[in-house]
């Protein structure tokens, strides 16, 4: 029951500072520095230190680049689909005939939400077998929500006025969904796909888990080798990884933004 | 409901009017209500008039006006646009030719100004440069500047722009028939009797048919060519000209919606054009010597005299003291009072009457549309016209009441 209650708010639409085009300087270049200073800071950090064989396996450039490949594209590539199932899911739900169904679907999609990531994976590959694309689905599943939610807000929240209007002037269904609706829901929608992004960059840690790579492999080796030099690393790149791909969003929703809201 | 059929046919003033709308028996229920939102609504509206629909709040306006274009299918009943029955074609379609104000405005926030008003233009495959022009054209023509404001979003207009631009999104590809729902609703009461006086002179370049809702029963009565007078349920009480809806109600609920003060609402319905101004006032040109000007005053039995500057737009009143001043030295065109009361002449006398008791000088300027100066309204004009307007109705009633009687005894 909470988590329905839950499921009516825009993830982020109202801590999530909404995209606004301009802006102040620090803005736009305070994260790329502070992402910048961070992981200089951390490679004179590691250069300084005498590694052992053990942490050199790991800390070399080969490897940490592999992982950080493989983190991104699971990130994009589970992104990517999510965002071409949820939102047009979410436009679906957002019509009039679609409102028996609306609470069923959210109730599953916060399955998504609500069960822990790695148990959600480990559900996902005991059903089907180990590989890149059920760990694709798990991380689907567990970023399905953000999208659909905001997708749903963005267009319910969308001034009707402005609708009934476009109807008025003999504007189609469609053209009203594609040059009204959505233009309008843009804001809203494109939080919910940062938010989507955050979980995937985190979520796909544990694709060393399923033998999929990526940054975890650093962060998980520093633990199980009692290494924090490569722990460390490995936090550092997670954390940078994040903070940039949501930068990068954030960017990207605000020049796309439309202009006059 | 006979009473309305019978309002609606036999009426001698339509004769000979084309009808571009007609409503027949529209009815409208909304699914899980009790009552119909609009019931049995039957009404025509002559190409080139303005009908206003005025009733309480929920009495079913807007959803009558939704009827006519279609944003809500009707229950039964049909309509018809320039004799065409309107009711199974493409609703898009339709709505394309029908130019819609909403009651809200609806502007696009997210579309410039210039696209706003282009919509329909490029709905129905405009080329570019021809909705620039157009859109220019209409922009000029609610009187707001292009070049400032094409390229505004809504949310940098204010209130009253945001109406005018409502309006001229709706004029865009010129329709025949326009649905206006409290066009100039939500604003203050000058800018909003600024819009209703432009918007008055502009119906006069393109004669568009159109139906205007409103609740207010003063804007009924200065832009209707014919008022309906709405009960619960769109259920017409009176459809009828102004002057025969404020000299003869059908009944109480018409009377009681009129108010009070009916006669002081007459004012409303003659218009400055129409009436007697006075024009001889002495006027002379700010930059003519003093001594012309006194000259000009004297001759004349007025204490005051109307400067007009270059484009011979009213500039300030003087008086032979001010002149005085003048011989001291004093620049002619500061001396004396501006002119503050100004009408153009559709405007109404009531519109007069109100600037004139405002004014500094107890007198009205009638101006034309660029501003040149056309003639005075004083209080004695107005009053003229009321003692007239008065004498005529009260021989008419007589008459009517005459006729009628020999009428009545033969019916019992
Ligand atoms: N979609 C709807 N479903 C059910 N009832 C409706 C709907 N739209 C309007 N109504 C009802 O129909 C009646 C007429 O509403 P309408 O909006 O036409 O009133 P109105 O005369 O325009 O009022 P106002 O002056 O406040 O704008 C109201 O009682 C309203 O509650
Ligand atoms: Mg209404």
């Amino acid at each position: 029951m909470a988590d329905t209650a839950l499921a009516t708010r825009a993830t982020g639409a109202s801590d999530r500072a909404v995209p606004r085009r301009g802006g102040s300087r620090l803005s736009w270049f305070g994260m790329p520095v502070l992402l910048a200073v961070i992981l200089g800071a951390t490679y004179l950090w590691v250069g300084s230190l005498e590694l052992d064989t053990i942490e050199r396996r790991t800390l070399n450039a080969e490897q940490l680049t592999r992982s950080t490949l493989e983190h991104l594209h699971m990130t994009a590539v589970s992104t990517a689909i999510v965002i071409v199932l949820a939102i047009p899911l979410g436009v679906l739900l957002s019509r009039p005939f679609a409102r028996p169904v609306v609470p069923a679907v959210l109730g599953v999609a916060n399955i998504g939400q609500g069960v822990p990531s790695f148990g959600l994976i480990t559900i996902v590959i005991l059903w089907t077998s180990l590989g890149f694309w059920p760990m694709i689905i798990g991380l689907v599943a567990c970023s399905m929500l953000p999208i659909l939610r905001n997708t749903m807000v963005g267009l319910e929240q969308v001034d009707r006025t402005a609708v009934k209007a476009s109807r008025g002037m003999g504007m189609s269904p469609l053209q009203v969904l594609l040059r009204v609706e959505l233009p309008l829901a843009f804001p809203v929608m494109i939080a919910g796909i940062r938010t989507a992004l955050i979980i995937n960059v985190g979520t796909a840690t544990l694709g060393t888990f399923f033998g999929q790579g990526g940054l975890g492999f650093i962060v998980y080796n520093g633990i199980t080798l009692n290494r924090t030099p490569v722990l460390i690393t490995g936090v550092v790149l997670v954390s940078a990884l994040a903070l940039l791909v949501d930068y990068l969003a954030g960017a990207l929703g605000r020049l796309l933004a439309p202009r006059g809201l | 409901m006979t009473t309305t059929d019978t309002l609606t046919q036999a009426d001698p003033a339509r004769s000979g009017a084309k009808p571009m709308i007609e409503l027949v028996g529209l009815t409208k229920r909304f699914p899980g209500t009790a009552e119909a939102a609009v019931d049995g609504l039957t009404l025509t509206v002559d190409e080139g008039e303005i009908t206003v629909l005025v009733g309480p709040s929920g009495c079913g306006k807007t959803t009558s006006m939704e009827l006519i274009n279609r944003l809500i299918e009707p229950t039964s009943g049909r309509i018809l646009i320039d004799g065409k029955d309107m009711t199974h074609t493409n609703p898009d379609e339709l709505r394309r030719h029908i130019g819609y104000v909403i009651q809200e405005t609806g502007l696009l926030p997210h579309r410039t100004i210039a696209q706003n008003v282009g919509t329909v233009p490029k709905l129905l495959g405009w080329d570019k440069a021809r909705i620039a022009a157009r859109v220019d054209e209409l922009l000029e023509m609610v009187g707001m500047d292009p070049a400032t404001y094409r390229g505004r979003y809504p949310k940098e207009l204010s209130g009253g722009q945001r109406q005018r631009v409502g309006v001229a999104r709706a004029l865009a590809a010129d329709p025949p028939v326009m649905l206006m729902d409290e066009p100039f609703g939500a604003i203050d009461p000058i800018t909003r009797e600024r819009l209703q006086n432009e918007f008055l002179r502009l119906q006069q370049q393109v004669r568009k048919t159109i139906i205007f809702v409103t609740h207010d029963i003063d804007e009924a009565l200065k832009m209707g060519d014919r008022i309906a007078v709405l009960r619960n349920q769109s259920h017409i009480a009176q459809y009828d000209t102004p002057e025969n809806l404020l000299t003869s109600p059908a009944d109480d609920y018409v009377s009681d919606f009129i108010g009070t003060g009916a006669s002081l609402k007459r004012l409303n319905l003659s218009r400055v054009r129409d009436i007697e101004m006075a024009t001889d006032a002495p006027t002379a040109s700010v930059s003519a010597p003093v001594a012309e000007v006194r000259a000009a005053l004297l001759a004349s039995s007025w204490t005051s005299l109307l400067l007009l500057d270059a484009a011979g737009r009213p500039a300030r009143w003087v008086t032979s003291r001010d002149l005085a001043r003048a011989d001291q030295g004093a620049v002619l065109a500061e001396v004396g009072l501006p002119v503050e009361a100004i009408v153009e002449p559709h405007a109404t006398l009531a519109d007069a009457l109100d600037e004139l008791i405002a004014s500094n000088v107890g007198c009205t300027v009638v101006v034309d549309g660029s501003g040149a100066y056309q003639g005075i309204v004083d209080l004695e004009t107005i009053m003229t016209v009321v003692r007239t307007v008065r004498d005529e109705y009260e021989r008419f009633h007589l008459a009517q009441k005459l006729a009628q009687q020999p009428a009545d005894g033969q019916a019992r």
